[in-house]
């Protein structure tokens, strides 16, 4: 693929990202707890990793999670979502690529769900500078299984069908 | 969904309710206030709460006179005193922390102290 058209794949992937985030933050959740999301995001994320590889995951992951805060606006918020991009990318990265065998796509990304989760209580543990907060991550934990299957099911759909379409795309350029 | 993906999500399940129990138990259990009983400005007692303790009567004799006080869940009261006006066995039970009994006849000064100073805050907002 050339340069040109990868790039022009990721900017539209993080602008995916970035959709899929303000859509997610308007979605009531039923459980009243701070910091539990869908992760809808997630999946894009998850998405790049298993077509385009790592490079371009975190790239992916980092330039939502910035161009988010320009979005919205709130700093602190920023911190916490790069911290647990980076390390969540990192992880699924690790457990697609080395452990493939093991996780399907669904263990994979309950491993990002949980490592984004780890990773944010650690950012507000680092802030607030009050260990407590750890004490909040069991629940996460939980809730993150519910969203992580969510999100590696609909990515399993996801990466088929790209798959299928980037092979086509791929060999058509070559042809050319 | 494969065999590890099952192991992740039980390992994960368990890990968190495991994670829960222990916080609950040891990081919680133990209540930051402790009740203080001072005499002339000198702490002779320090009661953390406990289970055990709820009804449990303590009497303080000093020099200045007597008092008995009982504890209670979360809460102290003066129960018996020996001064005239009784103004702390009227006072009923303190719970929160920084509130005070006092016993000016008897120089005695029950006080609810936490460790923690930061209880005044409320909310904190990043």
């Amino acid at each position: 693929m050339r340069k040109t058209n990868k790039m022009i794949f990721i900017s539209l992937l993080v602008s995916v990202g970035l959709a899929l985030s303000v859509i997610e933050s308007s979605i009531p959740l039923p459980i009243a707890m701070p910091g539990a999301r869908l992760g809808l995001s997630n999946m894009v994320v998850l998405v790049t990793l298993v077509v385009f590889g790592f490079k371009d995951g975190i790239k992916v992951a980092m330039l939502k999670s910035t161009v988010l805060m320009l979005v919205t606006g709130s700093v602190s918020s920023f911190m916490y979502s790069i911290s647990g991009a980076i390390l969540s990318c990192i992880l699924m990265f690790i457990a697609y690529r080395y452990f493939s065998k093991v996780f399907s796509l669904i263990g994979v990304s309950i491993i990002g769900a949980a490592a984004h989760n780890f990773a944010q209580v650690s950012v507000a543990v680092l802030m607030l500078s009050n260990p407590r907060i750890y004490s909040y991550l069991p629940f996460l934990l939980l809730v993150s299984l519910f969203s992580g299957y969510f999100v590696g099911l609909s990515s399993t759909y996801i990466v088929d069908n790209l798959k299928k379409n980037f092979r086509v795309l791929f060999s058509r350029q070559e042809t050319i | 969904m494969t065999k590890g993906d099952k192991i992740l999500i039980l390992f994960i399940v368990m890990l968190s309710f495991f994670s829960f129990a222990y916080i609950n138990r040891y990081a919680f259990s133990e209540q930051e206030k402790y009740i203080s009983v001072q005499v002339d400005g000198e702490e002779i007692k320090k009661i953390l709460y406990d289970e055990q303790l709820i009804g449990h009567t303590i009497p303080v004799q000093t020099e200045f006179g007597y008092n008995l006080i009982e504890i209670g869940d979360g809460q102290v009261r003066v129960i018996e005193a020996d001064c005239p006006d009784k103004l702390d066995v009227k006072q009923g039970y303190i719970s929160r922390i920084g509130e005070t009994i006092v016993c000016l006849p008897n120089k005695m000064v029950i006080e609810i102290k936490g460790d923690s100073g930061e209880d005044d805050i409320d909310i904190m907002n990043y």
